[in-house]
């Protein structure tokens, strides 16, 4: 119980997150908006990384430079999130990023992209990206 | 209408790049030095791109409002309750429940037309097509294999 209660607050917080920053995008604009929201995300992770003495610095020369580069894709999804909420409303946003992070994920997987295992199609996955395509049509009559 | 539609994808496939990456990262570094990196480096690059985009004018801070400053702050939230819900559920319940809230909050979000977005007016067919995605994600997930990362 107190997990799913986790999940919804967290699930909640993403897009709440999205909204706020499509707000303060209207203020100063988009790229200061991803440079403040991550330089305070980052100074309160770092006091959180500080207090648990979880770092371990040796470890960031332990993964291939590829995997350290994921974090620099926070700029244009910030970009890309709330000129997209901007133009179609929250709802769809993250109605077309689901799908899309789903259906990424899905190709990654199959084809074994990123040092991953190779994972076989099953019908339940296409089912299920079918059913959220379709949602988004439903989405669309109303 | 079109742009908004691709970037909303663009989006998507990007989280989804972000989070294969960041699985490699989290399993040798932890989630902590992870979200410190990953955020620090989100950082850098929007400050590089905004510089290039906007000149000095980027440093310019004029319409800044206090509360700004605190959005970044959810998104250090969000990472401890995915933890949280994770080490409880597991991964895939965990995950299909945050998805599940993501799209709920944003029907809700729209409808309400919170933060000055444009009030999208609630409509039962939009509780159904949400309610369809809703499905669809659990028959994407719960399909008995775990994929630990995202």
């Amino acid at each position: 119980m107190k997990g799913i209660f986790f999940a919804i607050i967290g699930g909640g917080c993403l897009t709440l997150q999205g909204v706020a920053n499509s707000h303060i995008t209207q203020g100063i604009g988009t790229w200061k908006t991803a440079t403040i929201t991550q330089l305070t995300g980052f100074i309160v992770s770092c006091i959180i990384l500080m207090l648990t003495r979880d770092y371990h610095l040796g470890s960031l020369k332990q993964v291939k430079p590829l995997f350290l580069t994921g974090g620099a894709l926070g700029a244009i999804i910030i970009f890309s999130n709330v000129t997209a909420i901007h133009h179609i409303g929250v709802t769809l946003t993250v109605a077309l990023l689901l799908i899309s992070q789903l259906g990424f994920t899905f190709i990654t997987d199959r084809f074994g992209w990123f040092e991953g295992k190779k994972q076989e199609v099953r019908l339940s996955q296409l089912i299920g990206i079918g059913m959220m395509v379709l949602g988004v049509a439903i989405l669309q009559i109303a | 209408m079109i742009i908004g539609l691709l970037l909303g994808c663009l989006a998507g496939i990007l989280v989804s790049l972000q989070n294969t990456l960041n699985s490699k990262l989290n399993a040798h570094a932890g989630t902590w030095m992870t979200t410190t990196w990953v955020l620090g480096l989100g950082f850098l690059a929007s400050f590089v791109i905004g510089f290039i985009v906007e000149g000095t004018n980027f440093l310019n801070l004029r319409n800044m409002e206090i509360w700004y400053w605190f959005s970044g702050v959810l998104g250090v939230f969000v990472v401890s309750c995915l933890m949280q819900g994770i080490h409880l559920l597991g991964a895939t319940y965990a995950i299909s429940i945050v998805l599940t809230s993501q799209i709920g909050f944003a029907l809700l979000f729209d409808s309400l037309g919170l933060f000055g977005l444009e009030k999208i007016p609630f409509h039962n067919t939009k509780l159904l097509g949400v309610l369809v995605i809703i499905s669809g994600i659990f028959v994407f997930k719960l399909d008995g294999r775990q994929r630990i990362e995202d």
